[in-house]
């Protein structure tokens, strides 16, 4: 009985081995730099429930040339913004974009165990995801934007200190209100002073609360700028206020607890999506995507400033 | 004293009561039809009434059509996931029944525990741990110089949703294997022991093959339930049923149609396994027939 107990033990355990053996690299890499371009694939991780970010794309045709291994998926799978971001960043590499799709949560927890090397999934620059991860160049921004109702005749958002604004309650516009926003890299300009904070559940509560009429429930709405939009594109008489009064910087982070150290793949990469910045790539995918520049912001970020290493 | 005995029945001897038997055989059957037919309305009208809920709902059948292609794809990560895990469930709960009626000690807290941790936590969080937590152990491993057992804990999105289900599962089985175990006869091992087969001898030739017959219709059972616990692997990224209806679902939120595409995917493919599995039962009944 024992025999046979171990000997199943030891093909259970087999087993993951095999599986486990798969993605070993060649040669052996001095950082996780070295390892990519030794593989040949940069290993990408995105979760595609955020269109247009990153979103599936149905009955693609995988190519038969590809580096990736059988469970990640090739660029032709994906599509959005992202994802575009990404195969730019690979090609700048000199190496191949291979995807997986980790839920949101598993990707901001940090401790990747080298499954994927980088997240280039629009992920926010807070002091708390630094502890855990290394953040690149942002290589774009959400700009946050006061929104006024079409009949309002203030030019300003200074004009709105002491207004009843609103936006969702517990995002980084309820602190902005609040003057307690702290974001890594930017010094805050708190413009509105003493304003009435009207907490909701999301944005658009918010927003369609405006659109009922200027100060009939709302003076005004601090939201992110594609919102705004978004919500002007669908017939709302809503209009914004002036330029945004503060950035959130979209970067791509890389886990501190790599295998490898992860600094010259991190730099690198900063190096890339500065380039890119310069030759106009992503202020091209940013019109193609959004329709507005979201990226021309991010470039002038000091990412000296985080202090990361 | 005369004895009245019955007539031995020759051979052109035919029962005075057959045609009662035969008539009570059909009206038996003709019931049974009726009711089996009344089921079936009832079925009907359940399916009509859902259908006039449904209708409620801002549904999009277009979308459904245009976009179920690319989730019925997730259907064979599916049923690979649940076919991969209930054979590892199975050989964890043949293990963990043999333990938990051995003799042994050490046998019997190992599967003891392994039992009541499992079934004593929520699936999804099992799931995260070994996702998150094993790559942790792994890497204090290959820091201390153990590269090759590290490697071991790193498991990918598919391992790790297989070695979960596995787990979990393996440990409800556990107590189904030790009931089928169970339920054979004290005679069956006393008549073994007679003949002089060891313990093993008799676990293997006598008691299991006969309790496999009753372990059987439960291991289907739990497959149905693994094949609607997998949707659980997609917080991993694996790109199976519910995963792929999530995401679509996210384009242009469309959530009640895509959720309810996958739920009949589901229902369907259960219902399929619920099918196959009864045809099993029958042929593992055959040896028992009269």
């Amino acid at each position: 009985m024992q025999k046979i107990s171990l000997a199943l033990t030891v093909m259970v355990i087999a087993s993951f081995v095999l599986g486990a053996c798969g993605g070993g690299a060649p040669a052996e890499a001095a950082d996780k730099l070295q390892e990519v371009k030794n593989r040949g694939v940069l290993i990408v991780s995105t979760d595609p429930a955020y269109p247009p970010q990153s979103e599936l794309v149905e009955n693609p045709t995988r190519a038969s040339d590809t580096k990736c291994s059988s469970d990640q998926h090739t660029g032709d799978e994906l599509r959005g913004f992202d994802i575009d971001t990404s195969k730019e960043i690979a090609k700048r590499l000199g190496v191949e974009a291979c995807f997986v799709t980790p839920s949101w949560d598993l990707i901001i927890a940090g401790s990747w165990a080298d499954r994927w090397d980088i997240s280039v999934g629009s992920m926010t620059v807070t002091p708390e995801r630094m502890e855990k991860l290394y953040f690149s160049l942002p290589y774009y921004t959400t700009p946050a934007a006061f929104f006024v109702h079409t009949d309002n005749t203030l030019t300003a958002p200074a004009e709105l200190s002491g207004k009843t604004i609103g936006a969702c309650t517990g995002c980084t516009y309820d602190f902005f209100l609040a003057g307690t926003l702290q974001i890594p890299g930017e010094t805050m300009n708190y413009v509105v002073q003493n304003p009435v904070f009207k907490g909701y559940e999301t944005d658009l509560n918010a927003l369609q609360d405006l659109a009922l009429g200027d100060a009939v429930r709302l003076d005004a709405v601090l939201t992110a700028q594609p919102t705004g939009a978004g919500a002007i594109a669908d017939g709302m008489p809503l209009k914004q206020l002036g330029e945004p009064v503060y950035f959130e910087y979209l970067a791509a982070a890389i886990d501190k607890s790599a295998g490898k150290n992860p600094v010259p793949l991190a730099d690198e990469v900063s190096k890339i999506i500065k380039a890119m910045h310069d030759d106009g790539t992503l202020l091209k995918l940013s019109q193609q995507y959004y329709g507005l520049d979201l990226t021309t912001a991010a470039e002038a970020f000091d990412l000296a400033a985080l202090k990361q290493w | 004293m005369a004895v009245n005995t019955i007539q031995p029945p020759g051979p052109a001897w035919t029962d005075p009561d057959i045609d009662m038997g035969h008539k009570l055989m059909a009206f038996e059957r003709r019931a049974r039809l009726i009711h089996a037919l009344q089921v079936l309305v009832v079925w009907i009208v359940i399916v009509i009434l859902l259908l006039f809920t449904l209708a409620l709902l801002d549904f999009d059948p277009a979308y459904v059509l245009k976009h179920y292609s690319f989730v019925l794809q997730g259907m064979w990560v599916t049923i690979g996931v649940s076919l991969a895990s209930i054979f590892f469930a199975s050989i964890l709960a043949l293990m963990g029944a043999l333990g938990r009626l051995s003799h042994n000690p050490v046998a019997q807290g190992i599967s003891g525990f392994y039992v009541s941790l499992i079934r004593g936590t929520p699936l999804l969080i099992q799931i995260y741990i070994i996702y998150l937590g094993l790559p942790q152990i792994g890497g204090r491993l290959t820091a201390l110089g153990y590269p090759q057992l590290g490697g071991l804990f790193i498991l990918n999105e598919l391992q790790a949703g297989i070695l979960a289900l596995s787990l979990n599962y393996g440990a409800y089985m556990t107590e189904i294997f030790r009931a089928g175990i169970q339920s054979i006869s004290f005679g069956q091992s006393e008549a073994a022991a007679a003949i002089g087969m060891s313990s093993w001898q008799t676990m293997k030739r006598v008691i299991l093959p006969q309790a496999v017959r009753v372990i059987i219709p439960d291991i289907g059972n739990q497959f149905i339930a693994m094949q609607k616990d997998s949707a659980l692997v997609s917080i991993m990224g694996v790109w199976e049923t519910t995963f792929r209806a999530n995401r679509l679902a996210r384009q242009e939120s469309k959530f009640i149609e895509m959720l309810l595409l996958a739920a009949l995917l589901y229902w369907l493919l259960t219902i399929v396994s619920s099918w196959l599995e009864g045809r099993l039962e029958r042929r593992l009944a055959h040896a028992y027939e009269r």
